[in-house]
């Protein structure tokens, strides 16, 4: 706690990058971003072209096609005829196989991630601010507010979590919007608890003092002092919180009071789900694999993370 | 305690009744006359102000904004159609926003067969203003709904705006003070779907819930704190790590994915245990299993990380010194000290046990509560959600003060005052 912020999160850095299995999970992290990104503009380009789009158009005579290595399995050995190049066009369509319907798995699996990417940024968006702001709030100024505040989250977090995130977007509609509010308005309360503890350790420090005296408004010494010494919490908390929320996506989807008429996971792995019994398990193999590697990279991250910025557990486990 | 059960009864009802609104249509369907849906919220109350106030308003007239206002020329009527008969024994008001298109005009209202009442004319302001006409329908009413005309005596005006209020007998008589009413009488409602007492629905599906849900939990509980003294004994070595990072795998296989390949798997493809119903143990074994795996690696990470806090200090170190065995210092030693922060953990996870397993009851067939819930949520069936909710929260509450209870048992040096 004594080094000041900049050096602590420059030795964060330093002491994540160290370690191999982090780099290759924020790879992962970074590689699953740049498809949500292609995916964003595939769904940006079809909007715009006004089209069906082609991981949406139904193509009845190429129903069931397993992944191009199940098909051709033989292809870069020349099976195919016509040599080496036809069999890499063999393999690159329809490289993970289609659906019950003809679609392409690997263009479904390409917008569940923009999706999940969607989800897991938006309600972070929505829990980070009021989290943040009614953590600061009640451990800075304390008495009544803090009472009220305290009041606010012990109610919510008394109300089983899933059951609330459902009844919410069922208020709200069925939809992504449902699912945004209802994960963002009850996921805040973690971050709540964690800030309002640590700013009330930190509001009787001599630095915050100092600022008072110096007749500071509290708003500043809020965001301006406090809040970069407890920083490192906000980011724990997203990187812990972006894999829960994707998590509960893909359940809401699911259920089918998620996202609506769009290739989401949980709307994929409804699908696949009665193709399994038929021997098609491509599909959902594909997307569970997903699904892992997403939540597996953040949540080794987030860890990662909490072991770097956290000199508590800094101290107790080395 | 009674602080956060109000809490929970004000967040159910700002989320049922002030952004959800009446379920009405939803329950009976697009096509039902108004009716029918009017008397539908008489029933559940939901034709009431909200948290107070004379007026509410009535589906016999809906409320109209007008995007266009309509201009009217002398000698016109706008004619309100009434959609059912008023009812006679209280007052109604029809408001209209209304301005002048030229200087001196004058409206009045004429309500036909349904009262003696006729407002005398008055004069419309050149501003957007609203005007209000207040009668009481006869008691004997048999000219059908009738109809109310606003009637332009001289001048042109337009109008914007035309809303029907119903007179309420009393100001506190609200949405808020019904539900807080309900609830006292210990009643949650009607299902919309089956009509059923959500009461009796709760109470019958409480049973298939635990039998599924307490296994679950003492299994994980034991399993995980077992495996946590492990991991806490060879702190840093293979087994420790491999265990942590095995954890973080479980963790992060999806617990939709679990369900459906050890259904499809363990139950279909190698016959190991029944696929789907509920009427041996033998059912629930596959599903507490998927349940015990799928929790095991958070809360193996939890149990580990209270232990490695206590692993560090004297006693233990001490412990070891005098040459007792691991077992006797971490079972005798460690885990009594530890277990503040996994009573917490333990009593405060109880009261989710009640809501059963929304996704495992509904994938093998078990009538419990999480399978109720899942179903009322898909059907909108608000009653039974906000049972549920309401239930597992207070039950929430009740846990958190055995937890302050359990502390006294657990550890001397909290004294109950």
């Amino acid at each position: 706690m004594e080094e000041c912020g900049q050096s602590l999160w420059r030795e964060a850095w330093r002491d994540l990058m160290k370690r191999r299995l982090i780099r290759f999970c924020l790879g992962i992290i970074a590689c699953f971003f740049l498809i949500a990104l292609y995916g964003e503009i595939v769904y940006r380009y079809y909007q715009f072209a006004d089209r069906t789009p082609s991981y949406s158009r139904v193509n009845l005579s190429e129903r069931y096609l397993p992944p191009s290595p199940f098909r051709h399995p033989f292809a870069l050995g020349g099976a195919m005829g016509g040599g080496l190049w036809h069999g890499v066009k063999a393999l690159t369509y329809r490289p993970l196989g289609t659906d019950n319907l003809g679609r392409d798995v690997l263009q479904r699996t390409v917008q569940g991630t923009r999706i999940a990417f969607l989800v897991g940024v938006v309600t972070s968006l929505i829990a980070i601010p009021i989290g943040v702001l009614l953590g600061c709030i009640s451990g800075y100024f304390g008495g009544w507010i803090d009472d009220l505040i305290v009041w606010l989250y012990s109610t919510i977090e008394s109300i089983p979590g899933l059951l609330f995130i459902l009844a919410v977007s069922m208020v709200v509609g069925k939809g992504i919007l449902g699912v945004y509010l209802g994960i963002g308005l009850t996921t805040w309360v973690g971050l709540c608890r964690l800030l309002r503890a640590d700013v009330m350790k930190h509001r009787d420090r001599a630095y915050v003092m100092a600022a008072q005296s110096l007749g500071f408004p509290p708003c500043r010494i809020i965001f301006r002092h406090i809040l970069p010494n407890v920083f490192h919490i906000v980011i724990i908390t997203f990187s812990l919180r972006f894999p829960a929320a994707i998590g509960t996506e893909v359940f809401m989807s699911f259920l089918g009071i998620g996202v609506q008429g769009e290739p989401s996971w949980g709307i994929m792995i409804g699908n696949a789900r009665l193709r399994l019994w038929q021997g098609v398990w491509w599909e959902m193999a594909v997307v569970s694999a997903a699904i892992l590697l997403v939540v597996l990279a953040f949540n080794l991250v987030g860890d990662a993370l909490r072991d770097a910025l956290d000199p508590r557990l800094r101290s107790k486990e080395r | 305690m009674i602080p956060m059960v109000f809490g929970v009864i004000l967040i159910t009802f700002v989320l049922f009744n002030v952004v959800g609104g009446s379920p009405a249509s939803m329950a009976l369907g697009k096509n039902v006359s108004p009716q029918a849906l009017e008397e539908f919220d008489e029933q559940r109350g939901f034709n009431k102000p909200l948290v107070f106030g004379w007026w509410t308003p009535t589906r016999a007239c809906l409320k109209r904004d007008f995007a266009e206002p309509i201009l009217l020329g002398t000698g016109t009527n706008y004619p309100v159609q009434l959609l059912f008969p008023l009812r006679s024994d209280t007052y109604y008001r029809l408001k209209i926003e209304v301005r002048a298109t030229e200087s001196g005009s004058t409206v009045n209202f004429h309500t036909g067969a349904l009262t003696a009442l006729s407002a005398p004319s008055y004069e419309v302001s050149r501003r957007w203003q609203w005007s209000e006409f207040l009668f009481k329908p006869y008691s004997t009413n048999s000219a059908g709904p009738g109809l109310i005309l606003v009637s332009v005596v001289k001048g042109t005006v337009e109008i914007r705006n035309v809303r029907l209020e119903r007179r309420m007998p009393h100001g506190w008589d609200s949405q808020l003070v019904h539900y807080f009413a309900t609830l006292a009488r210990l009643d949650l409602g009607t299902s919309l779907s089956t009509n059923e007492k959500v009461t009796t629905m709760l109470k019958r599906g409480i049973l298939p819930s635990l039998a599924l849900t307490v296994p679950i939990f003492f299994g994980s509980l034991v399993l995980s704190v077992v495996l946590a003294l492990i991991c806490a004994y060879w702190r840093n070595r293979w087994p420790d790590r491999i265990l942590v990072f095995v954890a973080v795998v479980l963790m992060s296989v999806n617990y939709l994915v679990w369900i459906i390949f050890g259904q499809f798997f363990m139950a279909y493809k190698w016959h190991w245990f029944p696929i789907w119903g509920f009427e041996s143990w033998g059912y629930l074994l596959l599903p507490v299993m998927i349940g015990i795996l799928s929790g095991l690696g958070a809360n193996l990470r939890f149990y580990r990380t209270v232990i490695l806090d206590e692993i560090y200090k004297d006693y233990v170190r001490t412990a070891f010194a005098k040459g007792l065995s691991p077992a006797g210092v971490l079972f005798k030693h460690v885990l009594p000290n530890a277990m503040i922060p996994i009573v917490t953990n333990t009593v405060i996870a109880l009261p989710f046990l009640y809501t059963g397993s929304l996704l495992l009851e509904s994938f093998f067939g078990i009538p419990g509560l999480g399978g109720l819930s899942i179903n009322a949520i898909n059907s909108s069936d608000v009653d039974v959600v906000r049972g549920v909710v309401l239930v597992g929260a207070i039950l929430y509450v009740v846990a958190s003060l055995m937890t302050d209870l359990c502390y006294a048992l657990v550890d001397p040096r909290v004294k109950l005052r």
